[in-house]
């Protein structure tokens, strides 16, 4: 069976709910500790879940992505192989600069949790393949999700086609309405809204299903 | 005539500083061995009026609403 | 000792002249050093329950089969069958959310979820029950803030789900907040409770989490206390909650009982390292010796008495067998956190407290626990308060549709959207029903099934009758959650009460237990925790006694649970009734008065009967006629594009009177024929009210507004109503 590994920063609090959402999907899961390195090629994907990463102290993510797992992640991602963060684990790769951006505080200045509509712009070379679903909803759960860049940086993301979704109503002060970024060669991907929350009838919505 | 002032807000010697104590975990955790780590807030003000009435007003904000007194203290500087 | 340093000793330490005298007869001398900071802490009201006691034992009575293992714990342990077992409990941190809303909120998240993960229960639910005064009143959006910020930022971060909850405003809250938190755990079926009582002489008392400071010192008997003026002399007390290190605390412990290393494990509230130490001996009739300097302080100067009263949170007592202790302490190393032996379990049963090598005391634990003093607080039988003959209301119908349009979107109608978009809501994969519903249902990973959760307490019907509010704080609940198909199994309560040594409120308090205990046993859901907050009462002034409560229960699946809101235009509306008692709503008649008696077997049948109903698929929606009255409980269930029209002429009075009890059925038209057969088999009276239209929302002739404008008001709560006072 096919191993996707699912990384563990102390904090992290979706990351026995990603773990049982690989495993739904008849992959092996398997926890990466944050403070190991890893065998990059013992999986077919990594996944960085939500959560309050060492507390989300100083900023969101800042603090994970100086631990060692992440260079495995680094190194995996430059190979070429799929990555995803999803909500704070997108905070993480954006910190790592694995993806372009900056995750800030949202404009409300307020948690906010609630569903949102979406839509694919761009596709991952491996995530969320289905083409057929540009229309997507799901949760969204999240204080400090307000997608920032430059003028510059931001024009060269629209450019580069690496705005993966954007929001249909713009929840958090998002620029751009951005709630997903790819990296430039799209095989890693980081969301704000939780793909995991949404994949069978009683969670309230199935679009998140078809993003593994 | 303007005059600038700088905030700085630390939690109080005596009550728990969280953050302090996360970041301070991390460095150690990635061999960045430091003795003591605490995280507070800057905040800088820019005052119009007499050097004496900024002063007394900086004073003001930072004790009534920059800091909240039950966890925080605070220090004002000109600048 | 001269008087005047003998008084302001009983003073400082919050001991009055006859406990002095009790402790000085136990130990055949007066007490020395730390001993009066021990004999402070645990002889509190907060940790004895020394006024509630003899009431509470009555809801001994309530306990059936399905309540396992609640000998000596904080909390019993509910079977579900199937393995699945339930530990939950609700607690109030008042007082300190009053002086630091943010840290007084958070840190009673902290304290609640400590308190069931430390039975072996991984927390998967939280509720809030909060009451607050008048928005406009001093300091109170501040406190609304900071509470829910608090609540917020503590159960998102350690990822529990806050599911439910209840949001009261009244003017008797004004200078006492109540800020109770549910939490709810799960012990899936290989799991097992982990219990707090010490044993086995020789094993090591082991203390995990983080270090101690002065936080919170003496907090446990300032929460016994009124608050009065000087309230800013004691600041110093804040506690500071950290959700990070609660999580590393959570997965640790998760890991350390898993792996069999743990003898008994007991969290550090109220009274930390001293309420721990004493009660674990005290339960497992044993010894501990403990050495305070081994504990790790955050700040060398800190004094033993400190050390023993400190509530620093996140922190844990647990005692270990000595060849098990490195693999224990490997497991918090590997989480980052810090495992101290601190001292030993011995058979002589006495708790020696030792300080750089001298004995501070050694006193046996039972004098503190066990025979802390008991009161039986002067109280009258009740007699039913503010009953009338009839009521009446002169409210015009032109007024009415005004009213009724600016409650929907008064702070009373919306504020709890405010409030639930701030908490993480799907944390933990199991919600099928989050706090933007009446009642939340979780879905349990292993039998699929429903596991409801609500909380409840009408403080305007506390206001009225604390007999009638009592059984209702059980009633009503557990009818919102029978109209969602779920059936009540356990309770748990806070009692947040004024001052007990007051008569006329501790009457209500006896009125409310006993009422609690009635309704519980109809409905045969045990009461299986709950926690006392007395001396909620500032400068004289006492809130109304609120009997929070917090209900379980469960439903077979959860799939097709009748929904909130209309759901079928065309679909038929039905309001079943078996109704003992009325009161006029007192958002539209400010009169406190009821007519009618409280019948609690006819009203525990009821509940029943909905119950079972609430599963046919052809129910669509369903509400219990709540707060209000019918008029505004209609306007609930309204929605854009899907309003109602009425068959029936309803008067004003109809729609601003609260029953006790009607529900609200909105049926499949297809099938109307078939449910009206299914009541008249139950013997349930009913009526058909009107059916579930496109555009209006019609009471009556007279009655009647665009639904447009039923939405707007009701929008206008969504982040809006504490923005707009500013």
């Amino acid at each position: 069976m096919k191993k996707i590994g699912v990384v563990r920063f102390p904090g992290s609090n979706c990351d026995r709910d990603v773990f049982q959402y690989v495993q739904d999907h008849q992959y092996q899961a398997e926890y990466l500790w944050h403070l190991d390195q890893f065998n990059i090629h013992d999986y077919e994907g990594i996944i960085l879940p939500g959560g309050f990463s060492y507390g989300d102290y100083l900023r969101a993510g800042a603090l994970s992505a100086r631990s060692p797992v992440m260079k495995s992640v680094a190194d995996f991602a430059q190979k070429g192989r799929p990555v995803l963060g999803i909500c704070n684990g997108f905070q993480v790769l954006v910190e790592t600069h694995i993806l372009p951006g900056a995750l800030v505080q949202n404009s409300g200045l307020k948690f906010i949790d609630g569903w949102v509509n979406l839509k694919f712009e761009n596709q991952s070379t491996f995530w969320a393949q289905k083409e057929s679903q540009k229309n997507i909803r799901l949760p969204i759960a999240h204080g400090e999700g307000r997608f920032y860049a430059p003028q510059a940086e931001l024009e060269k993301i629209e450019d580069c086609g690496q705005v993966w979704l954007r929001y249909e109503s713009n929840p958090n002060g998002s620029l751009n309405d951005i709630a997903g970024v790819l990296n430039r060669t799209k095989n890693v991907a980081g969301l704000m809204p939780h793909p995991e929350r949404a994949y069978a009838d009683w969670m309230g919505g199935i679009d998140g299903w078809s993003f593994l | 005539m303007k005059h600038k002032f700088g905030v700085k807000i630390m939690p109080r010697e005596v009550i728990l500083d969280t953050q302090g104590r996360a970041v301070e975990q991390t460095l150690k955790l990635n061999h960045l061995d430091v003795e003591m780590c605490r995280v507070g807030k800057y905040v800088e003000l820019e005052i119009e009026g007499t050097a004496d009435d900024a002063r007394l007003k900086a004073e003001m904000i930072a004790k009534k609403v920059l800091h909240n007194p039950l966890i925080e203290t605070y220090e004002v500087k000109g600048l | 000792m001269n008087q005047i340093t003998h008084e302001g000793k009983l003073k400082h330490y919050r001991i009055s002249q006859a406990e002095y005298e009790k402790i000085c007869s136990m130990l055949g001398r007066p007490p020395e050093g730390v001993e009066w900071a021990l004999f402070s802490a645990l002889w509190s009201e907060h940790c004895s329950y020394k006024s509630s006691k003899i009431h509470l034992k009555k809801f001994g009575k309530t306990l059936n089969q399905t309540v396992v293992n609640a000998e000596g714990e904080n909390a019993g342990v509910v079977d579900l069958g199937q393995g699945e077992r339930v530990v939950f409990k609700m607690e109030s941190h008042n007082h300190p959310s009053f002086i630091e809303p943010y840290q007084g909120a958070a840190t009673g998240v902290g304290g609640i979820l400590r308190d069931i993960f430390t039975m072996g229960a991984r927390p998967i639910g939280l509720a809030d029950y909060l009451c607050f005064g008048n928005i406009e009143a001093d300091r109170m959006k501040t406190l609304v803030e900071g509470v829910v910020k608090g609540i917020s930022g503590y159960g998102n971060s350690v990822g529990v789900p806050t599911v439910t909850g209840q949001t009261n405003f009244d003017p008797a809250y004004n200078k006492n907040i109540l800020v109770n938190a549910m939490a709810v755990g799960l012990l899936r079926p290989n799991e097992k409770v982990s219990l707090s009582a010490a044993k086995g002489p020789g094993n090591c008392v082991v203390y995990v989490g983080a270090k101690t400071g002065k936080d919170g010192v003496h907090g446990a008997a300032m929460a016994s206390e009124s608050f009065d003026e000087n309230s800013e002399a004691k600041k110093p007390n804040v506690q500071i909650g950290d959700p990070y290190f609660e999580k590393l605390l959570i997965e640790s412990c998760f890991e350390v009982l898993q792996k069999n290393l743990v003898v008994a494990i007991q969290d550090m509230g109220a009274a930390g390292i001293t309420s721990s130490s004493f009660e674990m001996s005290s339960k497992g009739q044993v010894g501990m010796m403990i050495q305070l300097d081994q504990v790790p302080v955050r700040d060398s100067s800190i004094q033993p008495e400190e050390i023993l009263l400190s509530e620093s949170q996140e922190r844990m007592l647990l005692v270990c067998e000595p060849q098990k202790f490195s693999e224990l302490s490997q497991v918090f190393e590997k989480w980052g956190l810090d495992a101290v032996i601190i001292g030993e379990v011995i058979a002589e049963r006495k708790v020696k407290l030792y300080w750089k090598g001298h004995c501070l005391t050694s006193i046996d634990p039972d004098l503190l626990v066990e025979k802390a003093p008991v009161y039986e607080r002067p109280y009258h039988a009740w007699k039913s308060q503010n009953q009338t003959e009839k009521i009446h209301s002169n409210l015009q119908p032109k007024d009415y549709i005004s009213q009724l349009i600016s409650y929907l979107g008064s702070t009373h109608g919306t504020a709890r959207d405010y409030i639930c978009s701030q908490y993480d809501q799907r944390v933990g994969l199991m919600t099928a029903r989050g706090a933007d519903h009446d009642v939340a249902i979780l879905r349990l990973p292993d039998s699929k099934r429903g596991l409801g959760m609500t909380v409840g307490c009408r403080p305007s019907v506390m206001k009225c009758d604390a007999q009638l509010g009592g059984f209702d704080s059980v009633f009503y609940p557990a009818l919102q959650m029978a109209a969602k198909g779920i059936k009540t199994l356990a309770i748990t309560d806070c009692l947040n009460f004024g001052n007990p040594e007051k008569p006329e409120i501790m009457s209500e308090f006896v009125a409310a237990v006993e009422a609690i205990r009635d309704a519980s046993l109809i409905l045969d859901a045990p009461v299986v925790s709950g926690n006392v907050s007395f001396y909620n009462e500032t400068l004289g002034q006492n809130i109304i006694s609120t009997p929070a409560t917090g209900l379980i229960g469960l439903r077979e699946t959860v799939a097709q649970i009748p929904e909130d809101q209309f759901q079928k235009i065309g679909s038929q509306v039905y309001l079943l009734s078996s109704v003992s008692a009325k009161m006029l709503s007192p958002y539209f008649e400010n009169k406190k008065s009821w007519i009618g008696k409280i019948e609690p077997q006819k009203t525990g049948q009821f509940i029943q009967k909905i119950q079972k109903l609430s599963l046919l698929t052809s129910v669509l929606s369903t509400q219990a006629v709540g707060r209000g009255g019918l008029g505004v409980s209609l306007a609930r269930m309204c929605r854009p594009g899907f309003g109602f029209q009425s068959f029936i002429e309803m008067s004003v009075a109809d729609l601003i009177t609260e029953t006790f009890y009607e529900v609200i059925f909105e049926v499949d038209h297809d099938a109307q024929h078939d449910f009206e057969t299914k009541l008249k088999a139950e013997n349930i009276d009913y009526k058909i009210l009107g059916k579930v239209t496109e555009r209006t929302f019609n009471l009556s002739q007279e009655i009647h507004v665009d639904l447009l404008r039923v939405n707007q008001a009701q929008n206008k709560g969504l982040g809006g109503f504490i923005e707009n006072l500013a």
